[in-house]
Order: structure tokens, then C-alpha cells, then sequence
């Protein structure tokens, strides 16, 4: 029980970077989504030591280990798009597969001959 | 009453799906195929309006925003690594970003896609929650972003493997940012199986990926919809 509540009020401090970046957003109107804003702040909390990592780290933790979880109901949402479903369906499933396969291997291949001459 | 049943009902077959993947790895019981197809099917037998499961289970989805921001917590406890290998995680996501939307739209074009679908395609290679930003940015439908985002990062980590292979890939770093760059999160997740420096190259990919790709949403994307 005590893990489950350090996890709660670690997720609540993390919020607070959210509440931060929709006001900064709101405010000025950066072109950065309201996540990176967050994600930024975040950063130079920590680096400038305004925060401690203990006082984040288990929540963050968990944020990220459970994000297939946070996907979920989206992803239920695809009833409403019955022509995902259908011939199209299919041609969408290919240029994924395809398009994914050789982001990955251009990716890869790039990386792996640069990265041994350096 | 019904909001609690609906992300019990979420968290309990998200559970069932995790401990039968670890047993029995294959693909049928990846968290966002088993799960999403089993709630189609309970709310349909219990007639629950589609709508209704997705404002009932807001909360889950909600948590992608802050999931998002913790993703600073393995930045900055690499920030040493990241500052060494800057360079080489700008020049992976600059060349995947590139690669993941021309390749899309040249497919996209090839298939004859309906402008409403090929738009909302574009942004499929980054995180959700940036994904959605892009995509409503660029008139897509971000529901269907959604969708396309994830069977992205579903194939994308089951690819992996025999990708790999075929291009003779050894590195932890061509590994990780390979996997963080075209599948993002779900391919972050599967970087964990080749160790530690390939999954903080992964999330650093996916990061930074994600911010490549909104910069481009807001300059190139719009003008390149706008030829179609």
C-alpha cells in the first residue's frame, strides 16, 4: 500500500509540470506541444535541482512502464472507423508495415556504418 | 459506477494480456491487440455505446501527457551519454523522420489513399500524444492517428528481430535508435530485450523524433498537404 501511495503523489508532482506548460502555453504561444513543454521543464528542474529525482522517479517510473496501458482506450476507438476494416483497411495495414520496415532499416544501417568510424 | 467498471474491466484484461505474452510470446496477446479486441467484444455484448467506454476510461488516456513529461527522467539521468552522442541521435531522427513521411506519402499516393486517411497517416511514426497534435494541426483525424500510431509500434517491434538480421545490425546504439525512431514507445518497450544503452537510444529517439516531427508539422507538412 505505501509503494501504490509514493506512486500517486509522484504522478501529482508530475502534473504539476503539466499544469505549468498549459499555462505557459495559454500565456505565450509557444509551437511546441503541451507534453514537450512539460518534458522541458522537467528537465531543468532537475538539472537546476529545483526538484530531487526521488521525489519523481518511482511515479515516472511507472508512468512508463505501464504506457501500453494508457493506450488502450484509443485504441478500442478504432470501432468507430469501420472502413479501417475494410479494402482500405488493408492497403493502410501495408504502408505501415512497409513504411516502418524501412524507417527501421534505413535507421539502422545509417547509425551502424557511422557510428564505427567514429 | 460505470467509470470504475470500465477501467477495471481495462486494467484487469490489460493485466491478463501482460501475463500471457510473458508465457506465451506471440503476437495474438501483444497488450494492444488482445485487450482492445476483448473490450470491443464485452461492450458489445453488454451494450455499452463506444463513446461511453472512451469517457469512462478518459483518465487512462490522459495519463499519456504526464507519461510523456517522465520521459525527462531518462534524459536526464543520461545527460552525459545524450551530450557524448548528440549527434549521432540528430542525424538517426532527422534521416528516419524524413524516410517515415516521404515513405508514407509515396506509398500513400501508390495505393491511391483518400486524402482524409493519407493525412492522418503521416504523423504515425512518432509518440501519440505529439502524434494527435500533428496530425489535428495538419486537418488529419487525430482518432485515426491514433490507431495508425499504434499498429506502427506494434509491427514495428515484431519486425525488430528479422530487421536486424536481414541488415546484419549489432550495435546497442543502431538497435535502439532504429527502434525508438520508427516505432516509437511500443519500440521502446522492445529495446529492452538488447539492454540498457539500446532502450535509453530508444527513448532518446523517440523524443526527439517526436520533436522533429512537430517542427515539421508546423512548417513542411502543411505546405506538402496542401500540393496534394
Amino acid at each position: 500500500m505505501k509503494k501504490i501511495t509514493k506512486i500517486i503523489l509522484q504522478v501529482a508532482i508530475i502534473h504539476i509540470f503539466l499544469f505549468l506548460a498549459i499555462g505557459i502555453k495559454a500565456l505565450w504561444p509557444v509551437p511546441l506541444p503541451t507534453t514537450i513543454i512539460g518534458l522541458i521543464l522537467l528537465l531543468l528542474a532537475l538539472q537546476f535541482k529545483l526538484i530531487k529525482l526521488e521525489w519523481i522517479e518511482e511515479g515516472g517510473r511507472w508512468l512508463m512502464a505501464e504506457l501500453l496501458l494508457f493506450f488502450i482506450p484509443s485504441a478500442v476507438g478504432i470501432v468507430n472507423y469501420q472502413e479501417i476494416t475494410s479494402l482500405q483497411g488493408l492497403g493502410l495495414v501495408l504502408i505501415i508495415g512497409l513504411s516502418t520496415a524501412v524507417v527501421m532499416g534505413v535507421t539502422a544501417l545509417v547509425v551502424e556504418r557511422l557510428g564505427g568510424r567514429t | 459506477m460505470q467509470v470504475v467498471f470500465m477501467i477495471i474491466l481495462t486494467y484487469g484484461l490489460y493485466r491478463l494480456a501482460k501475463w500471457l505474452a510473458k508465457r506465451i510470446p506471440i503476437l495474438l496477446f501483444h497488450p494492444l491487440l488482445f485487450t482492445p479486441a476483448l473490450i470491443i467484444i464485452v461492450i458489445h455484448l453488454l451494450d455499452i455505446e463506444p463513446t461511453h467506454y472512451s469517457d469512462g476510461t478518459a483518465l487512462l488516456t490522459h495519463m499519456l501527457g504526464p507519461a510523456t513529461i517522465a520521459f525527462a527522467i531518462p534524459i536526464y539521468k543520461h545527460i552525459h551519454f545524450f551530450r557524448k552522442n548528440f549527434a549521432m541521435i540528430m542525424i538517426a531522427v532527422i534521416i528516419g523522420s524524413f524516410v517515415a513521411i516521404f515513405s508514407t506519402l509515396a506509398l500513400a499516393l501508390l495505393v491511391k489513399l483518400e486524402q482524409h486517411l493519407l493525412i492522418s497517416l503521416l504523423p504515425r511514426s512518432i509518440t501519440t500524444p505529439l502524434a494527435m497534435e500533428v496530425s489535428a494541426s495538419i486537418d488529419g483525424v487525430p482518432a485515426l492517428t491514433i490507431v495508425f500510431v499504434i499498429l506502427t509500434g506494434i509491427m514495428g517491434s515484431l519486425m525488430a528481430p528479422f530487421i536486424f538480421k536481414i541488415f546484419r545490425i549489432k550495435t546497442p546504439m543502431a538497435k535502439g535508435l532504429a527502434l525508438g525512431m520508427s516505432a516509437h514507445a511500443v519500440g521502446t518497450n522492445r529495446a529492452i530485450e538488447y539492454g540498457d544503452e539500446a532502450t535509453t537510444f530508444s527513448t532518446l529517439a523517440m523524443i526527439f523524433a517526436g520533436i522533429v516531427t512537430v517542427i515539421l508539422g508546423l512548417t513542411l507538412l502543411p505546405q506538402l498537404v496542401a500540393l496534394l
